[in-house]
Formats: C-alpha cells, structure tokens, sequence
C-alpha cells in the first residue's frame, strides 16, 4: 500500500473526522453511547455498511446516470443495511433489541450518503474501500470514546465490566446520572472538538462573532 | 465604547456591573452562612475558590484581562445549593455550569444562559441532591433586599419579574390547578427568580420580549413545580429552559418591529 492511498485510511481517524470536522452522525452517536457494547456494534455494523456500500457504488460509478444517482445509492445502502440488521438479528438478538432501530438508521446517516456522493462517485474502487474503512473507524474512535466517558462515569462500568464500584453497591463511586442522558453525549463530542482543534489549529474555523478586546477597544 | 455588556446602559462598566451583582448577593449569602454555618461555609469556600481558579485560568489561556465577575456566579451557586451535597459534587457541578455555561463562550455576558443554573441543573441531573429548600423569613427578607439592589440599578429587569409573578399567578388560577394555596414563595425561588431567571446575560432583551420571558418562566415554573414539588429544580429548570427561548422570543418581537414599521412606511 503507497503512502497515498494509506492516507485515505488515517486521514479520517483525526484530520478529517466525520463526526468531529464534517459533523455527520451526530444522531447515532448520542444514541446508542450509553454503553460501549452497543456502541461497538454500531461502529461495526456502520464500517460495514460503509465499506460494502462505497465499495459497489465506486464499481458502478461510471454506468449511474447524473438524476437519478441519489435513488440507486441509497438503495445500494439500504440492502447493505437490511442485510447487516439481519446478521444482528440471527445472531446477537439481545444486542439488536438494544439497538432497537439505529442500526436500520444507518440508512439515514449522513457519513454513508456522504462518502458515497462525496468520494466513491468520483474515485476507484481501492480508495473507496480505504475511505469507507477509514470513515468507519473515524466514526468508532469517537463513539468508543464518548461511550467510555458515559458508560464509566454514568454506571462505573465498560463493556458491563466494573471498574468503579457503585457507592450503592458498597463501593466509593457515586455515578453521574447526566452521563446517562443525551445531553452528555453533546458535551463530550464539544470537549473532544475542543481538545482536537487545540491540537491541530487548521481545524479552526473563523469565528462568527469574534471576541472583542476590551484593552484595545475602552480608548475613546 | 465599552466592549462587554451591550444591553444594560451605557454608564455601568463590566467592573461596576460585577460590584452590584456582588453586593445584591451578599445578604442572601450571609443568612445562608448565619443558618447553616460550617456547612454552607464549605459549599462557599468550594465555590469561590473555583471561580478564581477557572478565571485565572481562562484569562490566560485566552491572553484576556482577568475578570471577577465568575466571583458572583459562585456566590449565586452557593446560595442556591443545599448543604448537604457534599463538596466534590459541589466541586464539579459548579465547575461544569462555570466553564460550560460561561467561559468557554468567552466570560460573563457573551454566553446565552446563566452559569449557575447550568452548574445547579448539572448538580439536580447527576445527584440524589436532598429537598432542602431555604423557607426562613431572613432568607426570603435577604432574597427581597437583593432583588431592589438589582431592580434599582437596573440589572434586574421589572418586566421579566412582573411577566414570571403573571405567569405563576395566571396559571395557579387556572382551571387546571386546584391548589392554589401551594405557592407560598420560599427564599429558594425568590432568589432563583432574581438571580437565575432575572440574569440579565440569560434573559430577553427587547421589552416585550421580556415579558414574554417572564410569563414564560413563571408558567414553566408552576408546572415543574406541580409535576416535582420541590422549589429548587423546578426554578432551574424553568430558568434553563426559558432562557434558551429568549434569543427567539426577541427575534421575534424585532421582526414583529420591522414588520410593523415596514406597514407603516406603505402606508403614509
């Protein structure tokens, strides 16, 4: 693999993160991070889909007519999607009622329409899959984060596991019940584009409404 | 040209703005402290400590003078908390409403709510916080003295009072509520309504909308209070909420102004 095509797979993980840059699939990720199972399972089945989906509308690109490109792509994802919820379904049943119905929400997530309109129209088949695999793991990064912070600090537990006995249980930890509610999931995506755009700058965007300097401005 | 507080006049300055707030709060943090003593000292020391603390810090993050105005959103906090959080809730839920709810939009007046509700509403969120309201005439005297300090200087909106006690009382009196007797007002929500609902970052800031705001308020108020039964969530929560509707209460009522203008220009 030359460094070019490598880059179509690490560049997602931070540089261009789909859920910390692009800003797509922030629905999903605030639902199903209460816990780190479920969010395994999500990142899984949306790499999957991803791959395949980018894989076969990259194969077709030069045969898909301009108006109705849309249509067949989402159908392409759309079979992918019903295909991977009934993988779930035959053999992790418990996992699939859990995920209820974010996982045939993948259908309606914009990093799979996304990569599909943004790169697999326009590039050959091996980058697709790069980018497909990359965007996935962007797209897990976050959620595994996110879903540790949550499920760690709303339950004292990862992948159900204790690692902060409960004060009600006779440990020390008194959980944080707000890490348990969507809202968290919003602060803690915040901090983490905080903290990824302090360390790499190109990120920032300009600002709106910039802060004005009191210490240039109180001269009459 | 000042550079921060855009909407209250044009002679109070940050620094004088940050002085009343502190004054006015003063008198309901001394009763708190003559009530519950060693505990509510605790809940201060936390509090103000913090405030310092994340101030320094964001001013020299930022590259800004350092500001005293997190010093009020402390006091406010330790009024409203009950003493019997222990300290490292206080500890992080003040430092989440502080941070989250005002520094990290560039300090006092340039963020959309109050910090302290965001850090009280952060508290009611994660913890078993116990029922403790303030309910002693000193607290609700103190909480009274506070809220003419504000109303004076003009940091506390009239309108916004008048619209939340329209709101609370129309609703109380309403067909759907039979006991209208519940709404004895305890210090909790008289300080809640002066310096959470009647921050003046937090709230709208057209006239009407301010009344808007307030009614808005007030009836939030009563049916949180009627679905809970307890004062101090219920005001948060009313606060929070409201103040999230504020910026689109005064877009609306600034394009009501345009609209009604435009017609009247047609017209002539």
């Amino acid at each position: 693999m030359n460094r070019s095509s490598l880059r179509h797979l690490t560049a997602p993980l931070i540089d261009n993160n789909p859920i910390t840059l692009q800003m797509l699939g922030i629905c999903s990720a605030l639902a199903v991070t209460t816990s780190m199972s479920t969010a395994l399972t999500m990142s899984l089945a949306l790499t999957a889909v991803l791959t395949a989906g980018s894989a076969s509308i990259s194969l077709i690109r030069r045969h898909l007519p301009q108006s109705i490109r849309l249509v067949v792509q989402i159908t392409i994802i759309a079979s992918f999607v019903i295909v991977a919820d009934q993988i779930l379904r035959a053999f992790a049943f418990e996992m699939s009622q859990r995920l209820s119905v974010f996982v045939g929400l993948i259908v309606t997530n914009c990093i799979v329409l996304g990569r599909a309109e943004a790169f697999a129209m326009r590039n050959p088949v091996w980058p697709s899959v790069l980018d497909g695999i990359g965007n996935g793991l962007g797209y897990s990064l976050i959620l595994m984060i996110v879903a540790a912070f949550r499920e760690g600090l709303g339950t004292g537990t990862l992948f159900g596991v204790t690692v902060l006995p409960l004060a009600s249980d006779g440990g020390w930890f008194q959980p944080l019940g707000v890490m348990l509610l969507a809202p968290s999931a919003f602060f803690i995506i915040a901090m983490l584009i905080w903290v990824i755009r302090t360390m790499r700058p190109s990120q920032v965007e300009a600002d709106d409404f910039p802060i004005h300097d009191p210490t240039a401005s109180n001269l009459p | 040209m000042t550079g921060s507080a855009p909407f209250v006049p044009r002679r109070h300055d940050a620094n004088r703005l940050t002085l009343l707030a502190l004054v006015a709060i003063l008198p309901p943090v001394s009763v708190a402290l003559a009530e519950r003593g060693a505990a509510a000292l605790g809940v201060l020391g936390v509090a103000v400590i913090l405030a310092v603390i994340w101030a320094a810090v964001f001013a020299r993050v930022r590259g800004r003078p350092f500001g005293w105005d997190s010093l009020v959103t402390a006091l406010v906090f330790a009024a409203l908390v009950p003493d019997a959080v222990p300290l490292w809730q206080v500890a992080i839920g003040f430092s989440f409403g502080l941070v989250m709810g005002d520094l990290i939009f560039g300090g006092r007046g340039r963020g959309f709510l109050s910090p302290a509700a965001v850090g009280l509403a952060f508290l009611l969120f994660s913890f078993p916080v116990p029922d403790m309201a303030m309910s002693g005439m000193a607290a609700r005297v103190a909480a009274l003295g506070a809220a003419a300090i504000l109303l004076v200087s003009g940091l506390l909106s009239w309108r916004v009072v008048a619209g939340f006690a329209a709101g609370v009382i129309g609703l109380s009196f309403s067909a759907i509520i039979a006991d209208v007797g519940a709404f004895v007002p305890s210090a909790t929500l008289l300080l809640g309504l002066v310096f959470l609902v009647g921050d003046p970052v937090a709230g709208a800031s057209t006239n009407v909308g301010r009344w808007a705001y307030g009614l808005l308020a007030g009836a939030l108020f009563v049916l949180l209070r009627l679905a809970g039964g307890i004062d101090l969530p219920a005001i948060v929560f009313a606060a929070l909420l409201a103040s999230i509707f504020a910026p689109l209460i005064d877009q609306a009522v600034i394009w009501a102004n345009v609209r009604r203008r435009a017609r009247r220009q047609r017209d002539v």
